[in-house]
Formats: structure tokens, sequence, C-alpha cells
């Protein structure tokens, strides 16, 4: 954060808060500040959202095409993460200042979803070894104020929850062709599981303690923060009420340091632990914010809140 | 002490001890520095080798692939040379797209290696029209101490003699190719070009020659621009280049051939007996 | 992608070989028995928790002879050599920074791969070790000694047995040392490929491939960890994790990663002490030879003198 000047003492007062486990907002150290969150507000993207968290902007867009997939996975469609930081975002993004950046949370975000686990790119397979679904998700940073990569990866889940994917069948023709029909009902489409897609919680470290959802002030306080990917858990995404509630414990899918400062082994494990607990009350706020939008979007009752519509 | 000489006078530094007739790292003028190779060290690769003189050292890869040949060549196969220059082989050279030196240096590579004919490209075509080997040779420089492209022909000659090709099955009506990788052809090289550079120095009348010469002699003598190299193949004169810089006597011309042919010679047999050693290792 | 037209570029669509051989595609069962033997010891006779730090690493400095401190690792067959330069002015930056700062590069040779060609351009992928590496060398190095300057760490990547970022982590260290930038720890790392239960140490390229394959059976764990660690200080200087693993498996293999981030550590500073044992040898050499002809040329001067005093 550029242009933010902090006194000696006030860092002090944050680090006490920290250490007490009451922030200078009032919030615990695990908790989330309040954030407004919109799907389908792109009509000519699959799927897409809005997010914002205190002052972060985020778009999210989802593309979908048919493509090839890869030789070495020929039953698995393929995903991929553009991150576009605006100039009007803050002006450190100015010229190709944004770049890294773009490239680092771009580079997240695809590790995250490497695994099955987190996203069963299975899903996407049309014909094995010929045909399948390629997402492009298209990230756009419309404002920075912090925490990117959670509200990134908090946008991009509700994005591909909100994406629908026409049925496609496909038939084998003479001399190793494919074939697809498409449907001209474009409702007749399917929706992804996406229960399982990992979200990133950035936990900052201040003093001996971590803390969520770090504020500009409190960012300034940190010399190293650590990124845990942690997967969702499908029970939060469905309506039906399962039979086996079995709780899925969330696994990591991906955890990088991010600073230029160093932590102690036992805080590493500390903070691992913690983020998982974030991640998870996390997930089930997003799911029954994303059921309960669907639920109006079935009734016609949904309102436009954002500046896009 | 010296140390300091040579950075407050560099030129002078330099003329006192080449009007001594000797260079500043202790050889004499035509003196070469000792060349060390080692093939098949590179398990990933298909053929690799890694050179030394002296100080500059290049290592070169070979990888196969395979691809449909051009229609206006149906016979013939592809092999694609490249010099990359890292940066870390010297502080000259940044990270990015390749910089007008390595260009340069790719260039005279390919230049040499295509006049010298030692590879025929017929032999990389499996059916005309429909499939050939694409043979990627990168030779990669990690430390670059002078004489450059010596040592990059020396790597390439030497990996290519070692490599040897899969058989492969291509069914014409199915369009369906099949490899096996465990019997394998040797690849026909004919004869091996060596490349001997020199660098011609100005001191008051006469021109001095320095072969081989090191990073920090080039430099003295005006960068690749007093560069000239020789190239043998089989005692034939395949490539020849002489980059602006001071003029070089005819007298000096017979010289440098003399030394080239040696140096031939030399290097021939020293990659030939490298590649015997490693097959006696690995049988 | 627009062609390059500063170097040869074979046709475009030119695949390897080796995707037409028969065991190109191997099931995920068949890829798992190849690695362990029955005994439970991998393929190049190492039992899991061994890393190749012990008996198949090998370390020296010097070895680029332009760049101010070099290096190069060998874990059997992953190889990397690393190259520091003097610190320079940072380009293009207006304003003054306080610290100094590193710019690290990690690049693949183009053979470096087992079954693909890599690309001239960076991919991702070695931009992601690029970071990884500049977060793991920043809290080892002493920034606050050359403001507004940066020093230039290249990594490159000769052959990739498995462990790659490990290997960067540890050359560039070694060659960080040897260019006599100030350090506060000497800086090590290690990884480790899980597979359900078992964690491959210091895993190789095949491990490592079929750790980043998602297995048959739901929740097991599976991924790849890498650490760094300054192991006198006690701190993890960079931790990535990918792929899919609940958190015991997590904190299991940072124990295990540093107690092996700890066992390099004499490896390296075996190095580093032959280093200057050589140093200290040469000078006295120098010294002596000094001497021998300082005093050569008193005796030619006394020489001198007594032929003038006589004459």
């Amino acid at each position: 954060m550029a242009g933010l000047l902090l006194s000696e003492t006030e860092k002090v007062f944050i680090l006490h808060g920290v250490q007490d486990d009451y922030r200078s907002d009032g919030r615990s150290n695990i908790d989330y500040r309040p954030m407004e969150l919109e799907t389908d507000v792109v009509s000519h993207a699959s799927g897409s959202a809005r997010l914002r968290l205190a002052n972060t902007d985020i778009l999210v867009g989802v593309k979908t095409e048919i493509d090839v997939p890869k030789p070495d996975k020929p039953d698995s469609g393929r995903i991929e993460f553009f991150v576009d930081c605006s100039a009007n975002a803050t002006p450190e993004f100015e010229g190709r200042g944004g770049e890294q950046l773009a490239s680092s949370i771009s580079n997240l975000m695809q590790r995250a979803y490497h695994s099955s686990q987190a996203f069963n790119l299975k899903q996407l397979c049309i014909f094995e070894g010929k045909q399948c679904w390629k997402l492009y998700i298209d990230i756009l940073i419309l404002e920075c104020g912090g925490n990117l990569c959670d509200a990134v990866s908090l946008a991009v889940k509700a994005a591909l929850f909100n994406t629908r994917i026409p049925f496609v069948k496909a038939a084998l023709m003479d001399g190793g062709n494919v074939d697809l029909q498409l449907s001209d009902d474009p409702y007749d489409s399917k929706l992804l599981d996406v229960g399982s897609a990992p979200l990133l919680v950035t936990l900052c470290k201040i003093g001996e303690n971590c803390v969520v959802d770090p504020s500009a002030e409190e960012e300034s306080c940190s010399v190293i923060s650590l990124i845990v990917g942690v997967t969702g858990n499908r029970q939060y995404y469905t309506q039906e009420e399962e039979t086996d509630k079995k709780t899925m414990e969330g696994k990591c899918t991906t955890i990088a340091m991010h600073g230029p400062g160093s932590v102690a082994p036992k805080t590493l494990k500390e903070a691992i632990n913690q983020g998982i607990i974030a991640a998870k009350s996390l997930d089930e706020a997003l799911g029954q914010a994303l059921l309960r939008e669907r639920q109006e979007n079935i009734g016609f009752k949904k309102h436009s809140y954002g500046f896009l519509k | 002490m010296a140390e300091i000489y040579k950075l407050i006078h560099p030129v002078k530094y330099f003329n006192d001890y080449i009007s001594r007739d000797i260079r500043p790292d202790g050889r004499k003028f035509h003196e070469q520095r000792n060349i060390k190779v080692n093939v098949n060290s590179l398990k990933t690769a298909e053929a690799s080798a890694v050179v030394k003189c002296g100080n500059t050292t290049v290592v070169c890869g070979v990888q196969l692939e395979l691809a449909t040949p051009k229609a206006e060549e149906p016979e013939l196969g592809f092999l694609v040379t490249n010099v990359e220059l890292t940066p870390l082989c010297s502080s000259k050279y940044r990270p990015g797209p390749p910089s007008d030196n390595a260009q340069v240096q790719s260039y005279m590579l390919s230049d040499i290696f295509s006049n010298s004919k030692c590879i025929d490209l017929k032999d990389l075509c499996i059916v005309p029209d429909k499939l050939a080997w694409v043979v990627y040779c990168d030779i990669v420089c990690l430390d670059n101490d002078g004489s450059l492209v010596d040592a990059c022909i020396i790597a390439l000659m030497a990996s290519l003699k070692t490599l040897s090709l899969p058989t492969v099955t291509y069914d014409p009506e199915t369009e369906e190719i099949k490899v096996d990788p465990d019997v394998r052809t040797p690849l026909k090289v004919d004869g091996c070009p060596v490349a001997t550079s020199f660098a011609v120095y100005k001191l008051t009348e006469r021109n001095i020659l320095l072969t081989d010469p090191s990073a920090y002699e080039e430099e003295m003598c005006g960068g690749l621009g007093a560069h000239f190299t020789v190239c043998l193949n089989k005692g034939l004169i395949c490539g020849n280049h002489k980059f602006g810089g001071s003029h070089l006597l005819m007298e000096n011309q017979e010289e440098v051939l003399k030394i080239a042919k040696e140096r031939a010679n030399l290097v021939v047999k020293v990659i030939d007996s490298c590649i015997k050693n490693e097959k006696s290792i690995d049988k | 992608m627009p062609l390059d037209y500063r170097r040869f570029n074979g046709p475009e669509d030119s695949v390897s070989y080796k995707r037409f051989t028969k065991d190109y595609l191997k099931s995920y069962s068949e890829l798992y028995n190849n690695l362990i033997d029955e005994k439970g010891r991998r393929k190049d006779g190492r039992a899991l928790e061994e890393a190749r730090s012990m008996c198949m690493f090998f370390a020296r400095t010097d070895m680029v002879s332009q760049a101010k401190g070099s290096a190069y690792i060998e874990l059997k067959k992953t190889k990397a050599v690393c190259s520091v330069f003097d610190p320079r002015e940072i380009p293009h930056q207006n304003e003054f920074s306080q610290l100094g700062q590193l710019f690290c590069e990690v690049k693949f040779a183009p053979f470096s791969c087992p079954n693909q060609r890599r690309t001239h351009a960076p991919d991702a992928d070695e931009k992601a070790l690029s970071v990884a590496l500049r977060q793991a060398l920043e809290p080892t190095v002493c920034r606050h000694l050359f403001p507004n300057y940066q020093i230039d760490v290249f990594v490159y990547i000769l052959e990739n047995d498995g462990s790659c970022l490990a290997a960067a982590i540890n050359a560039a260290g070694l060659a960080l040392a040897n260019a006599a930038v100030p350090m506060y720890d000497i800086i090590t790392a290690c990884s480790v490929a899980v597979i359900g239960e078992k964690m491959f140490v210091d895993p190789t390229e095949a491990e490592e491939h079929l750790a980043m394959m998602t297995p048959e059976k739901e929740g097991t764990n599976h991924g790849i960890i890498t650490m760094s660690m300054l192991s006198e200080l006690k701190q993890v200087s960079d931790f990535t994790q990918i792929g899919s693993m609940d958190t015991d498996c997590v904190t299991k293999a940072i124990e295990i990663l540093e107690k092996e981030c700890e066992n390099i550590v004499p490896n390296i500073q075996k190095v580093l002490v032959l280093n200057v044992v050589q140093c200290i040898e040469q000078r006295k050499q120098l010294e002596e030879e000094a001497k021998e002809r300082e005093q050569a040329l008193n005796a030619k001067m006394e020489e001198w003198k007594q032929l003038l005093n006589s004459g």
C-alpha cells in the first residue's frame, strides 16, 4: 500500500490487538470483513460473478470452448485462469506494474485447482481423447483494497457455481473425426459440480499470531503472509439433505508464502490449521449465499444490485 | 598489484604481455587451451555432450521429434540447431529473447554445419511426404570464456556421433505410427567439421594472431569484430568467417590454415577416443 | 503463438516420438508398482525417507569463470547450475529502495525434461519457480547492505529428475555464499512427494509425476511439498505445496523436511570450508612467491650497490 504511513505506536496498537484476538475494527483473528456477492452479471459469459470485499472489487467471467484434451490426460477437460489487473485498481498497476501480481495470482489459482479432489476435470470431458470443454476463467481486478487472493478465489467459485455448460452429444465418425451435436434449447444445459472447489485464505503474520483478511493498516505491520488453499465441502452447495452426513475434512490444495520474511515451523503449522478453520466458515457462508440467490433466480424475484445492470 | 594495473591501464597491461611474446594467461600466441569432452552425461536427452575448452563450457542436448516433411522438400528431414547464451554464462547477457550476439553465433554454427554436409537430411526422412525426424540440437553455453563457436561445434558433433534413431513403423492405410525405442540405428555422420578461432591484435605496426582467444583477449582485440574463424571438414575448408576489425596479411593466412588443420585432427581424435571410452564403459 | 524469428524453428506440428511408444500411457497402478519393489525400496535403491543428500549429492563452487559466484549441484540425475553477479543499480526505477533486491530466474534447458521439449520462452512453471526461489532467498540475504541495488541470481537446470526447486535453492544459496554476499544463515531446501500414506523424501521425476496425478480412491492424499529453511535460525523461508492433503499429512511432512534440511547443511558447509582453505593456501603460496622475488631483487640491488661502491 503506497502512501500509507503508520507511526510506531500505531503499529504496536495493532499488534497488541492481534495478541488479544480483538482487532482494531472489532473482528477476531479469523473474521472476514463484510462482502457483497452477485452472480450472473455478465450476460455473454457462461457464468459470472462479482465480489466486493471492503475496497477490493473483482469481476469473474467464465467462457467455455471446445478443445482437444491434453495427450497425457485424454479423459479430462482443461481449465485456465487469466488475471487482468486494471490500471484503475491502483496506481501501481499502471503500465506493466500489475503483470507480476497477475501472473502470480493466476499461477496460484492454477495450482489450487490442480488436484481432481479440488475440481474434477473429468466432468468436462465430451469424448475421451478427442474433445473436451475448456474453461477460460477471466478475472478482472477492478479495485484493489488488499486481500486479493481470498477475494479472487471466492469470486471464481461463485462464477463456476453459476456456470452452465450445454449438453453435447458426440459420435465417432469415419476416419477418427468426431461429430458433435448441440441441442437447440439454450436451457438444455448442466451445472458443474463445484462443491469441492478450493478457497484461498491469506494469513498475515503479525507478531506471533496470524490474522485472516488483513486491512491495509494491518498489512503494513507484517512482513510475511501465508496463503492456504483449502477444498470446499460439497454439502454446503446442495439443497438436498444428504443422508450420510459425513463431514468432509478440508484438505490443503496449495500453500505458498508471500513477503520478505520467514516463519518458524511451529507458527507455520498453527497458521495452516487456522487457515483451514477460517476456510470452513467462509465456505459455509458462500454456499448459503449462492443457494439463496439461486432460489431467488428460479422465482424470478432477483434484484440486480451491481453497476453492471 | 597486477589486478590494479590491469584495471587502470588495460591496454598497456595487455601490450606489456604481448610485446614479450606471451599472453596474460601464460600461453604462447598459438597455444590452445585444453579440450575436455564428455558424452551422454544427460539422460533426458537422446544424445548429449559437455565440452570444456579452458573455461568455456557448452552443453549440447539432442531431442527427437516426428513431423510431416515440407511440401517442397518431401524427402528431407529436419535438423534444427540453436545456440543459447544463457544469462548465467556472462554478465553481458540478460534474460529474455536471444541477443544479437546469440543470433550471430547461431547463424554461424548453422552455416558451418550445413556447408560441411556431414549429415544427409535424406537419412532423417522415414516416409517421403508423410513422416520425418526432427532433430533438435540445443547448444547451451554455461560459461563463455571466448572461442564459443569452436566449443559449440565440438559439442554438436560429439553428440550427433552418439545419436541413434529408434525404429518407426508407419502404416500408410490408417496413418498409425509406432515407435520402438529399443531397436535403434545409429545416425550416419560423414566427417567432422572443426572450427578454430583466432583473434587479431594490432600492436603498433604488426598484427598478431592469437589462437583460441579467451573472453578477455577477445575484448582487448575489439570484441567479436576482430574475430577470424576457419572451419575444416576432412581437410577441406567448409567455412571461413572474418568479421571486420584489423586486416589479415596473406602470409598469416597460410599459418592460420596450418594451425587449423592440426587442431582439426586433434579434435577429431579427442571426440573419437571419448566416444570409444564411453562405449567401453557401457559394455 | 507468433513465430520466433530470432531462433531457428522446427516444423510447427512436430511431436515427441515418445507419444507413439507403447508405454506412453500407463495406468496409475502400473506406474505405482514401478516405483517401489516388494521390499519397500525405491527404484534407485533408496528407502522411502532416504534423501539423495547422503550418497548421491555433489556440489561445487566456481563453476562459471565469468560470474562473481557460482555453484553446481547434482542430486543423482538432477543437475542445476547457478551463477550470481555483482550488484548493479536497479534498472528502470525512479524511487529509492531502502532494501536491496534479488532478481531470480530459473530456466530449464530445452532438453532437460524426459517427455517433452521445453520451449525457449519462459513458461508458467519457470515463472513460478523463479518467484519461489526469490521468496526463499530474500529472508537470508542481508538486503539492507546494498540499498538501491539488485543482485542477479540465475539458475539453469540441465537435467530434471525431480526436486528441481530444492536443487535450485541449494545451488543459489551456495553461489551467493561463493560470491561473498552477506547472509544471515546457510539456506537449504528439500522436497517430499506424498502418495497416500507414503512419503517419498527427495522424489525423482517419476515419483513427482505420480504424486501430481490424482489417485483413483477418493480422499487419498497426494501432492508435493518443498520447504526451504535457515537451519541455524530455525526459520522457514519458503513453503510451497501443491496437490491435496489433510493437515496431519502436512504437519508430518514439515517435520520430515525440517530434519532433512538440516541434513544437507553439513554438505554445503563442507564445500564452503574447503573453498576457504584453498583460498588461504593459494594466498600463502602467492605471498611466498612474492617474498622470493623480493629477496632476489634485494640481492641484485646489493650486488649493484657493491659494484657502484667499488667502481
